[in-house]
């Protein structure tokens, strides 16, 4: 129990200090957002229209108060849900922002992230069980060689081989002329938007479980039991899927649980490359027209997920693995 | 639904096919949807397309430039809006480029004193619901930017562009203003406001927090549907001047602001008919692709300079700066900056030739272009005593090192050209110069603290000389802590603020030229800028599907500010 209440803990201090310094960051940046915008709108050849800024000003309205009682007002919105209004889509309020773009995001990461898992743990398994075989070695080598390319490129690689030079997917938006809704023309629209944006992470979200799967299972491979195992003379299936491969599995629950969170994070470059209409496209806007309302809600969204979901990575590991219970207490 | 399978059935064909396949999706595309409800308009508009040279659809870019497009608001006021254009109207279209008055929503004006303007309002318009436009609308949304003043975008009323309105009335056909003093200068801001019904805006409460989802419009095109990406516009057959609008159909989709080369690619495909954005080398990267078709126009707007710091050694000396502005290659940077497409500037700060008129008979405009000649410029500053130490660099006449450091913002990959090419230029004199790149807003800041040597900047140009061209040389727009004005270089001399005085009082060309006059003076003898090249207005487009835009030997609009101009002067192309 002292386990939980300690994780619980944990959880609460890391979160208070997130919004802490949420509402701190912002308040320490230079430049005038006000002045942004308006150059924004009117594009870097155009002289500042003070009258502009004005108006703009008045729109957005100035923090008023002490540092102190603007913090605490912080705190106490916060608490009701309210995440203010954002800049560049007054008056709409961040949380309608962020609900529109949420689920594009969501189901495009998740189900990536998913499938990567999946497909990584299986090549990594597999790679481990024949180890220095022809397979083992070109998945090693194709991995550590995928994963330094840059996601963003390979995304310019695929616009211009798939999308431009074969036509075959649209490269820009989450749809283009069908309704959103459900309906089968939107599906079928938004899954063609979505098919070059979840390629490009394809090629690269499953090389971290590839070859992490990969190592701690030859590690595995050598510990006494499998001996065991082995002398006992279980089959070899058996042997690699109920005892090597489900033990080298815990590491990478936690870091699934991990990778859950920062789907929310986005994928700024990628969604970016593709005009997607998601969270990481969404932030990358935000950061460059600084629209710190919008900001704060997304850094706030972000964290929040990634703690919520290392404690229940946490608190899963404790039942899953006994030893980090005992260890803990 | 039809269109999406259309599309995807374009991008298999090859490139060359697209331009084929376009015409026919447009024309196959127009029978396919005309089960919607208003099949019979559309049919009877089709039949008559080619009768009267009509233009089925046109492409263009997203106005509404954020990610989350799918956040509707037509709303004229709103920071973030769905399209800007095509809707909402202003009283009166004036180019930045000759400063022409177009008579758009009012019919004429005068000012019946410095103080007092009178608009005619144009009988006869009727807003999209069918209701009649009235000069009360008129009155009714300046009114309205008076009570909130987070709209009032065209500063009437505060003291931004000359003196505070004191009140917008509405007798008759006739909209008078009046304010406080002399306002001439506030002309090109106020006429350029959208106006809005009071039907609509009247019951909306705050207009800045209103999200306008069913706009009452006086415009050429009224919202035919709107998927949160897609925008497509269709053409009011009710319109005021219905007859010299030939586009049926207008499809605005996409942003490139971040993605230039897919705007390119678009452009090239025939995907989009006109964008305004930024392409690098657009004559290579589209022009070249297939000449007779596809075109570009910058037009020359603005001026962007090289700001001196006047507050700083030796750049207040202004024998100093002459030197520079002989030694500036302006013709390499301009090559390097806009790969040859912009022309280099007139040291009078007027973008030439469009404004030669304004220049004093004393200055022909080919003698204000400071021609590139080092020996001049070291000349000079042999003569003003800015010799070269024994390392072979340059001091001050007091024997004081003198250290440049040019401020450049990041990223601009066009002004981090000309500060390049004209820092090695400036190394040939012996100056000991270098480049700091930094974020824009780092820049900015700069601007504001006044803490910088050299700069490149935007000169105004537009048609309010005293806070165009005016706000770099006015004592009254030297930035302070809070504010970036125009001014960054500290530049203060009572010759030229009396001139930007006067000019409120200015309200007609002649009177508006004499103090122009002092000020391009100033420009001449007091270097307190030095002009690189003009900044463009920028026009990319296709002239396979519509024919009629505005270009360099037919300057009759600013393609980038005024294309309710230009689509009332485009015409079907030609049926090769």
């Amino acid at each position: 129990m002292r386990y939980f209440a300690r994780k619980i803990g944990f959880f609460v201090l890391t979160l208070w200090a997130v919004v802490t310094l949420n509402f701190l960051i912002p308040r320490l940046q230079p430049g005038d957002p006000a002045e942004l915008m308006v150059q924004n709108l009117a594009g870097k050849n155009a002289q500042l229209n003070r009258a502009q800024v004005e108006a703009m000003r008045d729109l957005l309205g100035a923090p008023s108060g002490s540092l102190f009682s603007q913090y605490w007002s912080y705190l106490g919105q916060l608490a009701h849900g309210d995440l203010g209004i954002s800049y560049t889509y007054f008056p709409y309020t961040v949380a309608e922002v962020i609900g529109k773009a949420f689920w594009w995001t969501v189901i495009l990461v998740g189900a990536v992230q998913l499938l990567s898992f999946a497909i990584g743990i299986l090549l990594g398994a597999f790679a481990a069980w024949r180890r220095n075989s022809r397979f083992d070695t070109s998945v090693t080598v194709i991995s550590t060689f995928v994963g330094t390319l840059q996601p963003f490129w390979i995304a310019l690689l695929l616009i211009y081989g798939l999308g431009y030079g074969l036509g075959w997917f649209p490269t820009a938006g989450g749809y283009e002329a069908s309704t959103p809704g459900f309906n089968g023309a939107f599906l079928y629209d938004a899954l063609s938007h979505a098919f070059l944006p979840a390629l490009t992470l394809m090629i690269v979200t499953p090389i971290g479980w590839i070859l992490g799967m990969r190592n701690t299972m030859i590690m595995n491979l050598g510990e006494d039991y499998i001996r065991l195992a082995r002398a006992k003379g279980l089959p070899d299936r058996m042997i690699a899927l109920r005892y090597a491969a489900r033990n080298a599995l815990l590491p990478s629950v936690a870091g699934f649980a991990l990778a859950l969170g920062g789907i929310l994070g986005g994928t700024i470059l990628v969604e970016s490359v593709f005009d997607y209409p998601g969270l990481g496209r969404l932030m990358g806007e935000a950061v460059g027209i600084k629209d710190y309302p919008l900001l704060q809600g997304l850094m706030l969204l972000t964290a929040v997920a990634t703690l919520v979901a290392n404690l229940i990575a946490d608190l899963l590991y404790g039942v899953l693995d006994p030893r980090a219970r005992r260890a803990a207490a | 639904m039809t269109s999406t399978s259309f599309r995807i059935r374009r991008g298999q064909r090859s490139w060359r096919g697209v331009l084929v396949a376009v015409s026919a999706v447009a024309v196959l595309a127009l029978p396919a949807c005309a089960g919607s409800r208003v099949a019979g308009e559309k049919q009877a508009q089709q039949g008559s397309t080619a009768a009267s040279g009509m233009i089925p659809e046109l492409n263009l870019s997203s106005e509404s430039d954020a990610a989350m497009g799918s956040l509707v608001n037509y709303n004229p006021f709103a920071v973030q809006q769905t399209v800007r254009t095509w809707l909402f109207e202003p009283l009166m279209q004036q180019s930045s480029l000759d400063c022409k008055v177009v008579p758009w929503l009012a019919t004429a004006y005068t000012w019946e004193s410095p103080s007092k303007l009178v608009f005619t309002i144009r009988q006869g318009v009727k807003w999209s619901d069918g209701s009649p436009f009235t000069a009360k609308d008129v009155a009714f949304t300046y009114n309205l930017t008076k009570k909130y003043p987070p709209i009032d975008l065209a500063g009437v009323w505060n003291n931004t562009f000359g003196p505070k309105a004191k009140s917008v009335t509405a007798d008759g056909d006739k909209v008078t203003f009046e304010f406080e003093g002399p306002a001439a200068t506030k002309f090109p801001y106020l006429i350029g406001q959208k106006i809005v019904s009071e039907k609509e805006f009247g019951p909306a409460g705050d207009p800045a927090k209103y999200v306008s989802k069913n706009p009452i419009s006086t415009g050429p095109f009224k919202v035919a549907s709107y998927n949160g990406r897609q925008l497509v516009l269709e053409r009011r057959p009710d319109y005021w001047q219905a007859d010299k609008v030939k586009v049926q159909k207008l499809v605005l989709e996409g942003h490139y602001s971040d993605n230039a080369n897919q705007a390119a690619a678009k452009l090239k495909a025939g995907e989009l008919d006109f964008y305004s954005g930024e392409i690098p080398n657009p004559e290579k990267a589209f022009v070249a692709d297939d000449p007779k078709t596809n075109h570009v126009w910058y037009a020359p707007n603005g001026v962007t300079v090289v700001a001196p710091n006047l507050t700083k050694k030796p750049f207040s000396d202004v024998k100093f700066r002459e030197a520079l502005a002989h030694g500036m290659d302006k013709q390499r940077a301009t090559e390097k900056a806009t790969y040859g497409l912009m022309k280099v500037a007139s040291q009078s700060g007027l973008p030439l030739p469009q404004k030669d008129d304004m220049l004093p008979s004393k200055y022909p405009a080919d003698s204000t272009v400071i021609p590139f000649d080092l020996a001049k410029a070291n000349q000079l500053l042999d003569d003003a005593g800015y010799r070269k130490g024994s390392n072979g660099v340059r001091q001050n006449p007091d024997g004081s090192p003198i250290k440049i450091t040019f401020s450049v913002q990041a990223g601009w990959i066009d002004y981090e050209a000309m500060a390049d090419e004209i820092t090695s230029n400036f190394r040939k004199l012996g100056l000991d110069i270098t480049v700091s790149k930094m974020p824009p807003e780092a820049v900015d800041q700069q601007k504001k603290s006044g803490n910088f040597q050299l700069m490149i900047n935007y000169m105004g140009a537009g048609c309010d000389y005293a806070h165009g061209m005016g706000a770099t040389v006015s004592t009254a727009e030297i930035p302070d802590k809070t504010t970036i004005k125009g001014n960054i270089g500290r530049y203060s001399n009572p010759a030229v603020d009396k001139a930007i005085g006067a000019m409120a009082s200015a309200t007609d060309e002649a009177a508006t030229k004499q103090q122009v006059g002092v000020l391009v003076d100033a420009m001449m003898t007091d270097y307190p800028v030095l002009p690189i090249l003009y900044a463009p207005a920028r026009a990319i487009y296709r002239t396979d599907h519509a024919v009629g835009w505005p270009t360099a030997d037919d300057p009759y609009a600013n393609p980038q500010d005024q294309p309710l101009v230009w689509i009332t002067h485009l015409t079907a192309a030609p049926s090769k």
